[in-house]
């Protein structure tokens, strides 16, 4: 096969795993049966699954998974980042045009950042794996998939379903256009974004975090890949045994196009146009320029041995003062207030209470993607440092839907259990408190029943006691007041999400009580 | 809290209906002056309640009673079915949902009149519309019977005068059941604390943007916002009904099998007449009293041509 062609298959694969990557975190909603395998990626990702292994003290059956991603980047070197990751792609497409790279490489006007910076993602690779040894993994949010995962469900998703709902109303405005504008939304548009218009209270943020990793672009290409991202770090870390390698063979006659073409700048003219198989991530992009007959780039197959060190490679007091930052970084998770006691609005997903959910949780976004509501937001400092990007529930947002049972059914290492229907039901995640300063009929007398109407209990644990008061006139009136029964409410806060308060709810859900009632 | 006591069964004055036979209760009376409703065709009932196990057929036998659907569909017409999908989390065996068979079984007659389309719509107050639709049968019945069913976009809401409001002016209305030819409300009879009853006239909650807006004055805005949709006929489920904890229910114990469909072009009788299920009057709903003040259907169930038919 021609270098060329070779390099429109990468290609190719890119955008194939790229569009399955969205295709099932798109169908990853609560209705949709296909929402098992959401957490496909997450489960193919070493890091996140070797980390969460530690930290919650369990064996994944993303750990096989995962092993293979392992096995693949042993025999062919890091092909996950050039061919695979959905992170990569996007940052290789959305980069400067390579030929204006090239430009501007040779103007000289373009400084790339030290090589001694390619350590940085292999510690903090060690950083991430120490920490979860020591049984947290608040780091993960750096992880390439939980970027994606969080990018897509809570910026660009929704950011997109407004754009196009926007465009809709629009053009619905006129009449004559509603026979096709149905059958549009009726084919494309509702089974593509369906729901309500996602709200994230994180959104921007994420997006911005995003957005800053693209603009590094400009700097190096594939910024983040070469210099930060830990599961590239990892990787790095197992193909400097690959087997497969790229050499610079004798009859160069350098020309240089293979260390402009190469997107991580791993080609070095003051080392015979060696590269580090560490780095290279076999995108093959050097191959098309280099001239034939004058050169003889090649991958092949070598004798199984390890690649020489290069110099930026971390040296050993690197990588223990590493593991000594993520040792002092996890004793200081003691210090937050969170682990004394249960911020009064952190409500947890359903039956995560019972099991080591801070341990567990990968960061990786599924649950926030499937939760048919949005009523479950990534936290930001809500849960602590260290519980930065955690699913929480905030109901003013939606509410935990009485019918659904997706979260646990995408959480890839069961951090939220996957509980049947009827357990997840009676599966208590916080309480309702009634506010009789702001509540309609208890603060102001006027009739409003919306909280009880909603409650899906089937008893009502939202009760409407009858009492007697008197109206603006004087006049006697019957009014009814809600008032929450304890033993019956399991906190899934629709009654938080409908009250008809403006701002705050006059009826609020807290996190469980402390007496396991 | 108890709406009311259940009769067994239903309505007293079903007792005495025979099997499969017709009784007119009042037979000299035509409807009352004050009604809005379309002029009642010789020969046909204003009310029809039919009573039996198979809900599709005594749907089929309240429409035919009341002049069949033939008197409301004509070839071509454009017909939307609003049944009660309130919840994505009822079976239909809780009575929270309006029963598939029935919303079938209108699907199919105003197929069979020559309807263009007939698209089924409702927007759940709790859960995502899809999976609303699938848990209460009405998807699966509703498409077999070649019925349509629409996710409602919001793009489509327009806000629409209510020339004949008392106290809602305007509202932010879903388009296409004011540009449909034919509207058939079908709800199912349910308890609710605030309304009493979910009848024909709250039912028409799901068909606006913000419905908590109707939850203040709601007798009046219910009201009011009838005198808006007029819907064509009224089709009430009572095959089972539920009589507490609505309107999602959840308990088989608070669900009571009445076995009754209530077809009448005036929803004013319709929602009175179901009432009579619950052991109350029209005039103990709120918004059915307001909507008889507004001149859209009678309260008077004496004054009018019922017939209550036993399969």
């Amino acid at each position: 096969m021609s270098p060329r062609w070779l390099r429109r298959l990468r290609q190719i694969s890119q955008v194939v795993v790229f569009l399955t990557f969205v295709a099932l975190l798109a169908r990853a909603v609560a209705h949709r049966p296909g929402a098992l395998w959401a957490d496909l990626f997450t489960r193919l990702d070493p890091l996140l699954m070797i980390a969460a292994s530690l930290s919650g003290r369990v064996f994944l059956s993303g750990l096989l998974l995962a092993a293979g991603v392992l096995l693949l980047t042993a025999a062919l070197g890091r092909v996950w980042c050039g061919w695979l990751c959905p992170l990569g792609s996007l940052l290789e497409w959305l980069g400067p045009r390579p030929d204006r790279r090239a430009g501007r490489r040779a103007s000289g006007c373009h400084k790339q950042p030290p090589e001694r910076w390619r350590s940085a993602k292999t510690l903090l690779m060690v950083v991430m794996l120490v920490a979860a040894l020591f049984g947290t993994q608040a780091l993960s949010f750096l992880d390439p998939v939980t970027i994606m995962n969080r990018s897509l469900a809570t910026a660009i998703g929704p950011a997109l379903r407004h754009a196009v709902f926007a465009a809709e109303a629009f053009l619905y405005r006129f009449d004559a256009l509603w026979v096709p504008l149905d059958a549009l939304h009726r084919s494309v548009v509702a089974p593509l974004f369906q729901g309500v218009q996602p709200v994230f209270e994180a959104g921007v943020p994420i997006a911005l975090f995003l957005a800053g990793l693209v603009a590094l672009n400009w700097w190096a290409t594939r910024f983040w890949c070469r210099y930060l991202c830990p599961l590239g770090g990892l990787l790095a870390l197992v193909s400097r045994r690959a087997l497969l390698r790229r050499e610079a063979a004798a009859g160069c006659a350098g020309c240089g196009q293979c260390a402009s073409a190469c997107p991580v700048g791993t080609i070095d003219p003051q080392k015979g146009f060696r590269s580090d198989p560490a780095e290279c991530t076999v995108c093959l992009d050097c191959l098309p320029g280099c001239t034939p007959g004058s050169t003889r780039f090649r991958f092949r197959l070598p004798e199984r041995r390890a690649a020489g060190a290069w110099e930026y490679d971390p040296s050993r007091r690197q990588v223990l003062l590493a593991a000594a930052a993520a040792a002092a970084g996890a004793s200081l998770a003691g210090v937050e207030p969170v682990t004394r006691r249960t911020p009064a609005r952190q409500i947890r997903p359903p039956g995560a209470s019972t099991r080591a959910f801070d341990a567990l949780c990968t960061r990786c976004g599924a649950c926030v993607r499937a939760c048919p509501t949005q009523g479950l937001q990534p936290c930001l400092l809500e849960a602590g440092f260290q519980g930065w990007m955690t699913p929480r529930l905030v109901p003013r947002l939606g509410y935990c839907d009485y019918g659904c049972t997706a979260c646990g059914q995408v959480c890839p290492t069961g951090a939220i259990p996957g509980l049947p229907l009827d357990q997840k039901r009676r599966a208590r995640i916080g309480l309702a408190a009634v506010d009789h300063n702001r509540c309609l009929p208890w603060a102001y007398g006027v009739a409003c029943i919306v909280c009880e109407e909603a409650c899906p209990v089937p008893d009502k644990a939202i009760q409407l006691e009858v009492v007697e008061t008197t109206g603006a006139e004087g006049e006697p009136v019957l009014l009814q007041r809600p008032t929450v029964v304890q033993a019956l409410c399991i906190g899934c806060g629709v009654c938080e999400f409908k009250c008809p308060m403006g701002g705050e709810a006059a009826i609020r859900v807290h996190a469980p009580t402390e007496a396991g009632l | 809290m108890p709406a009311a006591a259940l009769p067994t069964q239903a309505a007293p004055s079903m007792a005495t209906a025979g099997p499969a036979s017709a009784r007119t209760s009042e037979p000299g009376l035509l409807p009352s002056p004050a009604s809005s409703a379309a002029p009642l065709p010789a020969g046909q009932c204003y009310l029809a309640a039919a009573r039996g196990a198979d809900p599709r057929a005594i749907t089929g036998a309240a429409l035919a009673a009341i002049g069949g659907i033939g008197r409301f569909v004509r070839a071509g017409d454009d017909v939307i079915v609003k049944p009660n999908i309130c919840v994505d989390y009822r079976e239909p065996e809780y009575a929270a949902t309006t029963n598939p068979q029935v919303v079938a079984a209108l699907v199919e007659l105003c197929l069979a009149a020559g309807a263009r389309r007939v698209r089924v719509m409702d927007m759940p107050f709790a859960g995502a519309p899809q999976a609303a639709y699938a848990r209460s049968g009405i998807a699966e019945a509703a498409e077999a019977a070649g019925g349509i069913m629409e996710i409602m976009n919001p793009a489509k809401y327009r806000e629409a005068d209510v020339p004949d409001g008392r106290d809602l002016r305007s509202v932010s209305i879903y388009q296409d059941l004011l540009s449909a030819d034919v509207v058939v409300n079908v709800p199912i009879a349910k308890h609710h604390s605030l309304a009493r009853l979910t009848l024909g006239g709250k039912n028409l909650l799901g068909v606006i943007e913000r419905p908590g807006l109707i939850h203040a004055n709601m007798g009046q805005r219910v009201a009011d916002l009838v005198s808006l949709v007029r819907p064509t006929v009224t089709v009430i489920d009572a095959v089972r009904i539920l009589i507490d904890n609505g309107p999602s229910g959840g308990n088989l114990g608070d669900v009571r099998e009445a076995y009754t469909v209530i077809a009448s072009h005036d929803i004013v009788a319709a929602d009175a007449y179901a009432a009579t299920l619950f052991g109350l009057t029209g005039d103990d709903i709120p918004y059915v009293r307001k909507a008889a003040a507004l001149g859209l259907g009678t309260l008077d169930l004496s004054s009018i041509d019922i017939q209550e038919l036993d399969l």
